[in-house]
């Protein structure tokens, strides 16, 4: 018995050891492997889908926040300005229809000279509205005792004796219900700082409620006031214009005769004011009657610019149209950059802040809108001042232009118009939208790293799952390769228990089957063994018994033919025998086929007579031999007695032999003839092979003896067959007698050595001996059989006459 | 009736006797089974009995033996007629098969 391996390759001895067992080649780890992958890759896949979903959501979300956040921070801002130009637009408004009271009711009184006239008689009249002039002889000009309110009458309208000159006289009167009016409007409504009228070019005397030190304040900050025309002096080209609008209404700027003044520093108060002016005309309408104004500190504008409150530090400012900024916080100021330049007004100190000076390019190249409703841009401030985004700050600017108001610029009146601006860090405004955004982009972080956390923790999870499961899916399999393993080391008693209804425990059956037929044919296989041996031994014997009853018939049958081999030499004439025979050389050969021979020869010499015999009895053996021995007995019995006749020779001879092989009860008989010599003669006789016989002339003869006799111990009788032939057989004549084991002699190709062959090989060795030519021929046969198989006895026998 | 060998064949037809082939059997014995064919033809004593040797290449002298004592045993029943067919090419046919009809006279030899 071999074991074979089977697979396709060898495993190395530690692999076979691991089989079962858990390691990377183990079945086990690969199952592990596919559905671990399997796993993974789905978990991955969903986690991933997951991720990029979150992720898409978070983007998505961040841009609509950013979007909804922008359009509102945007709408919010574009409210608040609306809200406060208007409110800013009401505050002048406010201002103005104030001033438009006082120079209403002024114009009244103007457009009606005669109770004009009446009502200042009857407020200078007044103990306590009427004017009461005190002349400054040192100041050269007049002013009245403190009141209500104040008037001042300029040098240039008084006389030498520093009385007012009698038109200023009336002007005066005539104006005197500013008393009357002006300290109530002053008081009530939106905070003013001062009321004040101002008579026509000619008559500029200048009233002003609350009453203060007007002319010494004057006096003081304006040297020169006194000897120049007031118009000229403070406000040059106010006048002009308004006398301008009447000659073409078409000039006038703005549809509303107020004219506002740039921002300055009050004379009398110090404060940072603007003044308003309301003209008045003359009742005809033909020229410019003075006019009544008012004035109100920044502070007012710049309460109201500066509540403007954006996040944190958001501000809003107010600016004219050439940049200057009229109101803004100190902080916002600074924001923007601001620097105060003090004006160089000839009546009034103006101030400037112009946008255009900021130290920020940005901010002084800050396009202010006309008639393009609000604007809302983007600056970056603070940068390396090429607008870099990243070391500077970025604002949101929104700019909005107020409602159009007449100007006086210092020179001439224009059309202006105020813009309100709302400056706010952008980190500020949007910072709820990048709280949402940082927000969301931690929420989104939080989701896949719990996401990401989820998958590792469900991929432990499965794979000790995997783990767990494939030790009881792979457990079988396990089992069968133990048991198989088993079963390699002679364990023929083991089984495999697998409770699973697969393929696996159909195996485990098979399995337990093929160990149980394993094992029952190696457990009976030495009883097997054992029987078979005995039975071998038992044949053994008998076939050792056999032998021995063999090897005694075989010696018993080696004995025979012994015996026959013996008796067949013995018979055969000696060559000491041949030898002495004084006419005649003979030369014989005889080989037999098997060990005894069915062949026969002899040469019977008395003396003087040569009788030589050839035969051929059926068959080979012992009885052959016997049969052989009784011929040659018999021939010699008779050539004993002298029987010179050949035909009674051979008919004595026929009929001994076949009474004895009667009695005998043999089947055989043989041919057989004979060559009688004497003189120079011999006499052929009996029914034998071709007798050949080769002349000293080369001549040959072929002598058939089929006539001459016939095969003895078939027939009692034979004498009728036989015959004798006479032929002359002088010197070196040859007479060759053969068996057929010579002519039948076949070599391998089948072809017969022949009568033909046999005559062709005496002849050309016919000068040699008897010997030599039987030696030849011999040869010549047995060249012919080569290594093919002698079938027949084979016997020649040469004769030469010497 | 049929024997067949690589050497020979030996087959009936009625009351002829085929041989075909050479026959170099080893002795009496040996020849026993072709003898027995033989004799039960004989046996069912036809009035000619043919021995058709015209394809027998070859005959030893046991065989020579075989057909002459048949011959004898077909001579000592005078109502069976025998006929033996041999053919001049095959050189032991052409004298030895006229033993047989010296053995039997009435033996009709037909050699070809």
């Amino acid at each position: 018995m071999s074991v074979t391996h089977v697979g396709t390759e060898a495993p190395d001895p530690q692999d076979g050891q691991s089989v079962g067992r858990f390691s990377r080649h183990s079945f086990r780890a690969k199952f592990i492997a596919v559905v671990g992958a399997a796993v993974l890759f789905d978990l991955m896949l969903a986690g991933g889908v997951a991720i990029w979903n979150v992720q898409r959501l978070s983007n998505d979300a961040t841009e609509k926040v950013a979007t909804g956040l922008t359009s509102a921070t945007e709408e919010y801002l574009r409210t608040y300005i609306d809200t406060t130009a208007l409110r800013t637009d009401l505050l002048l408004d406010q201002v103005f229809s104030e001033v438009e009271a006082l120079g209403g009711a002024m114009q009244t009184l103007i457009d009606n000279p005669q109770t004009g006239t009446n009502v200042g008689r009857t407020v200078e009249a007044d103990p306590k509205l009427g004017d009461k002039l005190v002349y400054n002889p040192q100041a050269g000009w007049s002013q009245n005792s403190p009141g209500e309110s104040v008037v001042s009458v300029w040098g240039y309208l008084l006389d030498d004796e520093g009385n007012p000159l009698p038109e200023v006289e009336a002007q005066i009167s005539d104006s005197s219900a500013f008393n009357l009016i002006a300290p109530g409007i002053l008081k009530t409504g939106s905070p003013k700082l001062q009321m004040y009228y101002v008579g026509p070019k000619d008559k500029p005397i200048m009233r002003t409620t609350p009453y203060t030190d007007q002319a010494q304040t004057f006096d003081k900050l304006y040297p020169g006031h006194n000897e120049d025309n007031f118009w000229d002096f403070f406000f040059p080209g106010v006048y002009e214009g308004w006398q301008s609008w009447i000659k073409d209404p078409g000039n006038r700027p703005v549809d509303r005769d107020i004219v506002g003044t740039d921002p300055y520093i009050d004379a009398i108060t110090g404060a940072r004011i603007v003044s308003f002016f309301y003209p008045l005309w003359t009742a005809d309408r033909s020229d410019v009657a003075g006019m009544a104004a008012v004035d109100i500190t920044l502070d007012q504008l710049s309460n109201l610019v500066e509540n403007v409150k954006i996040a944190e530090t958001g501000f809003g400012f107010l600016t004219s149209s050439a940049g200057n900024v009229i109101a803004v916080s100190e902080a916002g100021a600074e924001t923007l950059g601001l620097v105060s330049v003090g004006g160089e007004g000839q009546g009034v100190t103006g101030i400037d802040r112009l946008l255009g000076k900021s130290r920020f390019p940005e901010v002084a190249n800050l396009e202010l809108p006309h008639n393009t409703g609000t604007v809302i841009d983007s600056i970056t401030l603070g940068g390396d001042g090429d607008f870099n985004e990243e070391t500077g700050e970025g604002y949101i600017v929104v700019l909005k232009e107020l409602s159009p108001i007449n100007l006086w610029n210092g020179e001439t009146i224009v059309s202006e118009n105020l813009t309100l601006g709302f400056m706010v860090a952008k980190d500020e405004i949007y910072a709820p939208l990048t709280a949402v955004q940082l927000e969301l982009s931690e929420a989104t972080e939080r989701i896949v790293y719990w996401q990401i956390a989820a998958l590792l923790i469900s991929l432990v999870i499965v794979t000790v799952a995997v783990y767990a499961i494939s030790g009881r899916i792979t457990k079988g399999l396990s089992q069968l390769a133990g048991a198989a393993r088993a079963l390699q080391n002679k364990d023929y008693s083991v089984r495999v228990d697998i409770p699973t209804r697969d393929e696996v425990a159909a195996a485990g059956l098979a399995f337990n089957r093929m160990a149980e037929e394993i094992s029952f044919h190696t457990e009976n296989l030495e009883n097997l063994v054992d029987e078979r041996t005995k039975k071998l031994e038992t044949a053994n014997k008998e076939i050792g018994a056999l032998n021995k009853r063999l090897k005694s018939e075989n010696v018993r049958l080696g004995a025979e033919l012994d015996v026959a081999k013996r008796i067949q030499e013995m018979v055969l004439p000696r060559r000491s025998e041949l030898e002495i025979i004084p006419q005649i050389e003979i030369a014989a050969f005889m080989e037999p086929a098997d060990e005894v021979g069915g062949d026969y020869y002899d040469v019977l010499f008395d003396g003087e007579h040569i009788k030589v015999g050839i035969g051929d009895v059926t068959g080979h053996g012992l009885e052959s031999g016997v049969l052989m021995l009784m011929v040659q007995s018999v021939a010699r019995a008779l050539q004993e007695k002298g029987d010179k006749d050949p035909i009674a020779f051979l008919d004595v001879l026929n009929r001994a032999v076949y009474k004895n092989i009667t009695r005998t009860k043999s089947d055989k008989h043989l041919t057989l003839a004979f060559v009688d010599y004497i003189d120079g003669k011999v006499t052929l006789s009996g029914q034998h092979e071709e007798v050949l016989i080769i002349r000293s002339t080369g001549e040959t003869e072929r002598i058939d003896t089929m006539d001459l006799g016939f095969p003895v111990g078939l027939e009692a009788d034979i004498s009728a067959f036989v015959a004798t032939l006479d032929l002359s057989f002088g010197p070196d004549d040859i007479l060759i007698l053969h068996t057929d084991g010579i002519t039948e002699a076949e070599n391998a190709a089948g072809n017969m050595f022949g009568l033909d062959r046999l005559s062709e090989s005496a002849h050309s060795n016919r000068h040699k001996t008897a010997k030599g030519i039987a030696e030849a021929v011999i040869d010549d046969v047995k060249m012919h059989i080569g290594e093919y198989k002698v079938f027949d006895d084979i016997t020649l026998v040469v004769l030469k006459h010497r | 009736m049929e024997i067949s060998t690589n050497d020979y064949r030996v087959w009936t037809e009625g009351a002829s006797i085929h041989y075909e082939g050479t026959m170099r059997l080893s002795g009496t014995e040996a020849y026993a089974p072709i003898l027995e064919i033989m004799n039960s033809v004989l046996g069912s004593k036809p009035d000619l009995i043919t021995l058709d040797l015209t394809g027998l290449e070859f005959l030893n002298s046991s065989g020579i033996n075989l057909f002459a004592k048949f011959t004898i045993e077909i001579r000592k029943q005078p109502d069976v007629g025998v006929r033996v067919l041999g053919s001049k090419s095959i050189p032991w046919q052409s004298k030895s098969l006229r033993n047989l009809q010296r053995l039997h006279p009435a033996l009709e030899l037909t050699i070809s």
